[in-house]
């Protein structure tokens, strides 16, 4: 992880709660809450600690060397940052987001060019009084009649009449 | 006339009667692809119900508007007068049976026809309502369809903000530790001075008293005698002047 200056990156909720759909508004609402509870959180304590008054200690505390003791080691002490391991795995999941996006995309227009599809033929139909029931049977493959099948008139079992 | 009708239709009707396999000179042509023209709304047009306009249109240049009437009149009167068409009794029942046809039909034949016309009308209603909902539910289908590829895009926000939160817990976490760490150094140091002021303090108290008890003790019999009476002849002026002042 570089710096613990990693920048916090600027979240707009409101488009983010356009784009998520009605069935998932509850994940979506703990997710928010969660942020919310984090950066009040984080917003709460103070960016550093306050400066030791070093020179009053000096002057008040007996023990000789004890102060500056103290100084020498706190001014050289390093706290640790810690250590980022879910950062990894969230790029490695929006990497497999994005792949599946981009399928669900792709058969997405798939569909959308079959249902294109669709809406032209009904869109260049010729007009149903001036079908024959050859045009139909074209149009509309359903309604042909079997004669092998079903050779005597009504040509269909009675059930589906 | 009817003669060169006969005449000119004879060789046609021969050349359909000899058998030949092959069509002749009908469908030479190349197959016209062209949607065929919609079947006409209305019938040929009839004169008196019974005989076709083209006839009267057909007459009308040799004979004028009354060559029809007249050619039906004759006719008439040929077929009854040279009685090869006989006046009896199924002639009455006849004549009265067009009659009440004719009747009818004039009465009841426009009701009659509008309701098959409905009958139809409402099969294609049916038909075009079924298309029309088609259209719709196709036309939605493809709205949400692209509606769930813009919802897709968003899905960048879902990882900044888990990024952000984990961020965010890095940095608290960080900050806690920096907080601790000074809190206790400050702690010891706060400790140590507090330690410092009470054995300071001890010290005083403890002295005061050694002293006092010291102070106390050097104080003899004698000069306990003295102060006591000095004390009393002090109270004694005392009274005195504020007795006076009253």
């Amino acid at each position: 992880m570089a710096g613990r200056r990693a920048a916090l990156k600027a979240i707009d909720w409101m488009a983010f709660a356009e784009r998520v759909p009605p069935n998932q508004r509850a994940m979506f609402n703990a997710l928010k809450t969660r942020n919310d509870a984090l950066s009040a959180k984080l917003t709460s304590l103070p960016e550093k600690p306050p400066a030791i008054d070093w020179v009053y200690y000096k002057t008040a505390v007996a023990k000789a060397g004890m102060v500056d003791e103290f100084e020498k080691k706190y001014n050289a002490l390093k706290v640790p940052e810690p250590v980022d391991t879910q950062t990894g795995k969230i790029n490695a999941q929006e990497q497999e987001a994005a792949k599946s996006a981009a399928e669900y995309v792709q058969a997405s227009k798939s569909r959308i060019v079959q249902y294109e599809k669709q809406l032209e033929k009904f869109r260049t139909m010729i007009p149903f009084d001036q079908m024959t029931f050859e045009d139909l049977n074209k149009v509309f493959p359903e309604t042909k009649l079997d004669k092998e099948k079903y050779p005597y008139w009504p040509h269909r079992p009675i059930e589906d009449l | 006339m009817l003669s060169r009708l006969g005449l000119r239709a004879a060789p046609a009707a021969l050349k359909s009667l000899a058998p030949s396999l092959s069509v002749g000179p009908f469908h030479t042509g190349q197959r016209c692809l062209a949607p065929l023209p919609p079947l006409p709304e209305k019938g040929g047009q009839v004169r008196h119900g019974l005989i076709p306009e083209e006839f009267f249109q057909f007459l009308y240049p040799k004979t004028g508007v009354t060559g029809p009437y007249v050619l039906g009149t004759g006719l008439l009167f040929y077929l009854l007068s040279k009685e090869i068409y006989i006046i009896n009794h199924e002639t009455i029942a006849g004549a009265c049976v067009v009659g009440v046809l004719i009747y009818i039909v004039k009465k009841y034949g426009g009701d009659v026809a509008a309701f098959a016309d409905r009958l139809n009308e409402e099969k294609v209603a049916k038909a075009l309502a079924v298309k029309n909902d088609s259209i719709n539910h196709l036309e939605s289908i493809i709205e949400q369809e692209k509606k769930e590829q813009w919802r897709v895009e968003g899905r960048n926000y879902l990882f900044d903000a888990k990024r952000n939160n984990v961020a965010m817990l890095l940095e608290t976490n960080y900050r806690e530790r920096l907080l601790t760490v000074y809190n206790e150094v400050k702690k010891r140091l706060d400790y140590q001075i507090a330690v410092q002021q009470l054995t300071r303090r001890k010290e005083q108290d403890h002295m005061i008293n050694w002293i006092e008890k010291n102070v106390i003790q050097s104080i003899t019999a004698q000069q306990e005698k003295e102060s006591i009476a000095k004390c009393i002849s002090d109270l004694k002026m005392l009274s005195k002047s504020t007795r006076v002042a009253v």
